[in-house]
């Protein structure tokens, strides 16, 4: 028994020792039978004990101090816009087809020929709006947000009164563009594409200090009872009783869905809840 | 004829098919560890601007070469050496040699100190109990890259050894005297940022 208990004594870590374990017993993980050892060094050399304690010291001071962040959801969508953006513009199947091309003029043949067939096919389908292959609109009214953000989704068409731009897309949709003087907003625009053949319409609006708000617009019968694009029973079922539908993202993006005459509008935004319901409401008939 | 369309066809729809995919195992695997990826760049950085830039070249460069990331491996880690890397890259000419640091001063004035307080915990408060977030960035951000990148992970971040020895593609042991050195060094220029507050006697 007293030899067990002198055997720590035995293997004692000297000063060298010490120090090689002080950042294994700052984090915690030092080996049970060490951790006798290193305690019973630090309680009978001083410089050591000093030693450790600096560096347990400095751990604290880091941990209770600085706080992590959180990504900015402004960031947050800018990466995954820039991503988006490079997958669309510079493709992996370009870069595929013309790397092969290289190597193998046959496949460059075919690679030309489909890019032709193809490009006017999808020229057909699309503007330059980015689409999302989710038939879901509050999916794809999220991409769109962050395309806007990001400066992927343009406008085609910019006025401080929102009357121009209603004018200007209610020419090409079969549906009642929703386009209002929001209060406190700065300018608006609007842009046109179309999902697998169903016309949208992209409305946004610059909020002076509050920042961008942008409205995904659609046929409602489309919304509601259309194949190409759809919208969650959840909110289907709201829409129908209260005529409105709100939902928060992980990343504090709010939604809020309503519905104007034969049209369904999203909103999507950073605004807070409040106020943007309060600027939404002034118009939307809730 | 059509058979040759077919084929076209089936080539333009695999290959079109194959880069959906990547995207989608992009956005599923990578996205998800952009939190601790800005918090490094923060903390690399000093402020939100650079680690803004320095976190979307650091996403679009995995992007790019997300057909290289093995499989299977720690994405985590794979990411966060791109952007210690693309850090290195673009920050490289703005390191500056680190100041000279006399650790027997360092410890000479502990022990002193020490001598007077009752328990580590107490001194820890009478010294540094009134920093801010923004004294500890900077301090931090003065620390040589090698040891700050193992402090940010281990201190801020809670990583184990194995995974910053696998973050920075060295041996634990070396994490272990990187960690050391590192909290040393801190230390002092805590001490440093405690005095110029005026929280530290002169004497």
């Amino acid at each position: 028994m007293i030899d067990e208990y002198f055997s720590t004594e035995d293997v004692a870590v000297d000063c060298r020792e010490f120090l090689e374990l002080i950042s294994e017993a700052v984090d915690d993980r030092l080996r049970s039978d060490l951790k006798h050892q290193f305690i019973h060094h630090a309680s009978i050399c001083l410089p050591c004990r000093n030693e450790y304690e600096v560096d347990q010291i400095t751990k604290s001071v880091v941990r209770t101090t600085v706080r992590r962040k959180e990504v900015p959801s402004e960031l947050y969508y800018a990466v995954l816009a820039d991503v988006k953006k490079r997958q669309s513009f510079r493709g992996k199947w370009l870069e595929v087809i013309f790397g092969e091309a290289f190597l193998n003029p046959a496949i460059a043949l075919v690679a030309l020929v489909v890019v032709a067939v193809g490009g006017v096919s999808l020229l057909q389908r699309e503007n330059a709006v980015p689409i999302s292959a989710d038939k879901n609109i509050i999916a794809q009214s999220l991409n769109n947000y962050s395309a806007t953000m990001a400066g992927v989704l343009k406008p085609t068409m910019v006025s401080h009164d929102p009357g121009d731009v209603k004018e200007y897309l209610a020419k090409e949709t079969p549906f009642e563009v929703d386009v209002a003087a929001l209060s406190g907003c700065d300018w608006c625009g609007g842009v046109l594409s179309s999902f697998d053949g169903v016309k949208l319409a992209h409305v946004v609006y610059k909020i002076g200090g509050e920042g961008l708000l942008y409205v995904y617009q659609v046929d409602i019968n489309e919304a509601l009872h259309g194949t190409r694009i759809s919208l969650p029973e959840n909110a289907k079922a709201s829409l129908a009783k209260t005529g409105w539908y709100f939902e928060q993202t992980h990343d504090k993006c709010n939604v809020v869905l309503w519905r104007h005459k034969n049209t369904l509008c999203a909103a999507v935004s950073m605004i807070e809840r409040e106020k943007m319901v309060a600027l939404l409401s002034e118009k939307a008939p809730w | 004829m059509s058979i040759h369309i077919s084929i076209m066809l089936a080539f333009f729809l695999a290959v079109i098919s194959s880069s959906k995919g990547l995207h989608k195992e992009f956005e599923q695997e990578a996205i998800p560890h952009m939190d601790i990826l800005y918090n490094y760049a923060l903390r690399m950085t000093g402020n939100a601007d650079d680690a803004r830039d320095l976190l979307q070249e650091t996403f679009l460069k995995a992007y790019r070469f997300w057909d290289k990331y093995e499989k299977g491996t720690n994405v985590r880690a794979w990411l966060f050496r791109i952007m210690k890397n693309t850090y290195i890259n673009l920050y490289r000419k703005a390191v500056k040699e680190p100041d000279t640091v006399d650790y027997n001063d360092i410890q000479n004035f502990y022990n002193v100190i020490r001598e007077n307080s009752t328990d580590a915990n107490d001194l820890q408060e009478k010294l540094f109990g009134h920093l801010l977030d923004d004294d500890v960035t900077k301090a931090l951000e003065s620390l040589p890259e090698e040891f700050r990148t193992v402090v940010i992970l281990c201190d801020i971040e809670g990583l184990t050894y194995e995974e910053i020895a696998e973050f920075v593609e060295c041996p634990v042991g070396t994490v272990r005297s990187r960690l050391h050195r590192g909290r040393k060094l801190l230390y002092a220029k805590l001490f440093e940022y405690a005095k110029k507050r005026g929280f530290v006697g002169k004497d």
